[in-house]
């Protein structure tokens, strides 16, 4: 075989087109939709990121009626989705829905999304801990694949001195974080019990059919 | 620098163990000099990437001598120096030097000729142009073991947290809900995706093939 030739088929071989015996190999024959609901699904399992979801979702029913969810050394805890969410999911022909607007996490056509299988994959969350006075308001955006924190808004500092203003914001920050843990962990202990399949899950799809 | 001021963006991680320990300062100064950042300058010249530890005021000292606590948090950060050469500036001066080639020899140059002046000239733009400096905060709470890497970009915060471990023999575990799961030692069974909520059939689901 001339040099050109076996270069050739050197390049071939390396670029997937034909295995070893030099035979052509099968092509990616799958649709796009069929390609795109093979991402969706391996973006899924990655990580376990489904916990992370479902924990966004139980959250978003949860904080609706306003009430402190969880206890954050000694004070509670109120959750508010705002703003923008993203939902993804693997049935249907929707794998992606993004929904903007003031009251849009709790709207009807997320529910529906929601209801049709589709799970809160990121949020916008307003976290108000404490009351009165005490009261300290921050928000962030969560991603349910790996909990990070996002352009979040802390309280403002009150701290003059620049060293102080660093560990204020650092506490802050620390606070913020130990927010989503008490979430986590209030969330695990639910999604682990007897009661997630037998009352969660169903109240929670009732809530998503707008059931009374 | 975000720990200071600006945008509030951060990856969360949990050291084990924590971190507080009576020799802390000499530990971790020995462990962040370990993995010091060094310019490129001073490095091979084949190398167009730099990473390593610096100060968190300071982003050209490496020494770690002060500033390095504030409270019970230890604060440092990474930084990344890479040397680009852009290609269009590459091909550009190739063009040039193809048309010049051809009008002195009265045939364009082979491709073994052209890709030797592609490489010459790549070689000399890259001594001209100036690194670019990415430089990420990491803030971590000796007494609580809480590690935040203020970015999410996943390869930069892989990288950071791989450093950590090796340089300060701890283990970062991330806090998403999946592996906190794990380590709270649920159990599996209880934890595989929700069939009603994830849109799958029970059957899917229960073979693990959400």
């Amino acid at each position: 075989m001339a040099r050109r030739e076996e270069a050739r088929a050197e390049a071939a071989f390396l670029r997937g087109d034909v295995g070893v015996d030099g035979a052509a190999t099968e092509g990616d024959q799958r649709d796009a939709a069929e390609v795109e609901r093979g991402k969706a699904r391996e973006e899924l399992l990655r990580e376990r990121t489904w916990l992370g979801r479902e924990l966004l979702t139980w959250l978003l029913w949860r904080s609706e009626s306003g009430d402190p969810l969880v206890e954050v050394e000694g004070a509670g805890l109120v959750v508010l989705f705002t703003s923008r969410i993203t939902l993804r999911g693997l049935a249907g022909e929707v794998t992606e829905l993004t929904a903007r607007g003031a009251q849009a996490p709790y709207s009807a056509q997320v529910r529906r999304a929601l209801d049709a299988g589709l799970l809160v994959h990121q949020a916008r969350l307003r976290f108000t801990h404490g009351a009165g006075d005490a009261e300290k308001v921050y928000e962030a955006t969560l991603d349910a694949e790996h909990l990070d924190v996002r352009a979040a808004k802390l309280p403002e500092l009150l701290a003059e001195e620049e060293d102080d203003r660093v560990l204020e914001r650092l506490f802050l920050a620390g606070q913020l974080s130990r927010f989503v843990d008490a979430l986590v962990t209030a969330f695990l202990e639910e999604r682990a019990s007897r009661g997630w399949a037998k009352r969660t899950v169903p109240a929670l799809k009732g809530w998503m059919q707008g059931k009374p | 620098m975000p720990i200071q001021s600006g945008a509030v963006t951060f990856a969360r991680f949990r050291s084990e163990p924590a971190g507080a320990r009576p020799d802390a300062k000499r530990w971790l100064v020995r462990g962040l000099r370990k993995k010091a950042f060094e310019p490129l300058e001073a490095r091979r010249p084949e190398d167009d990437r730099a990473a390593g530890f610096v100060e968190l005021e300071d982003h050209d000292a490496a020494g770690f001598e002060a500033g390095l606590f504030q409270g019970e948090h230890a604060l440092f950060a990474w930084r990344i120096d890479r040397l680009e050469v852009p290609a269009k500036a590459v091909k550009a001066e190739v063009d040039r030097w193809v048309a010049a080639f051809t009008a002195e020899q009265g045939r364009p140059p082979g491709r073994r000729e052209k890709a030797g002046r592609k490489e010459e000239v790549r070689q000399l733009l890259r001594q001209r142009a100036e690194p670019s400096s990415k430089v990420i905060d990491v803030s971590w709470n000796l007494d609580t073991g809480e590690v935040a890497i203020w970015a999410t970009s996943r390869k930069v915060v892989g990288e950071i947290s791989a450093t950590m471990e090796e340089v300060f023999a701890v283990s970062l575990h991330a806090v998403s809900v999946g592996a906190t799961a794990t380590r709270s030692k649920l159990p599996e069974a209880a934890l595989g995706p929700t069939a009603a909520l994830v849109g799958l059939g029970g059957q899917e689901v229960s073979r693990g093939q959400a």
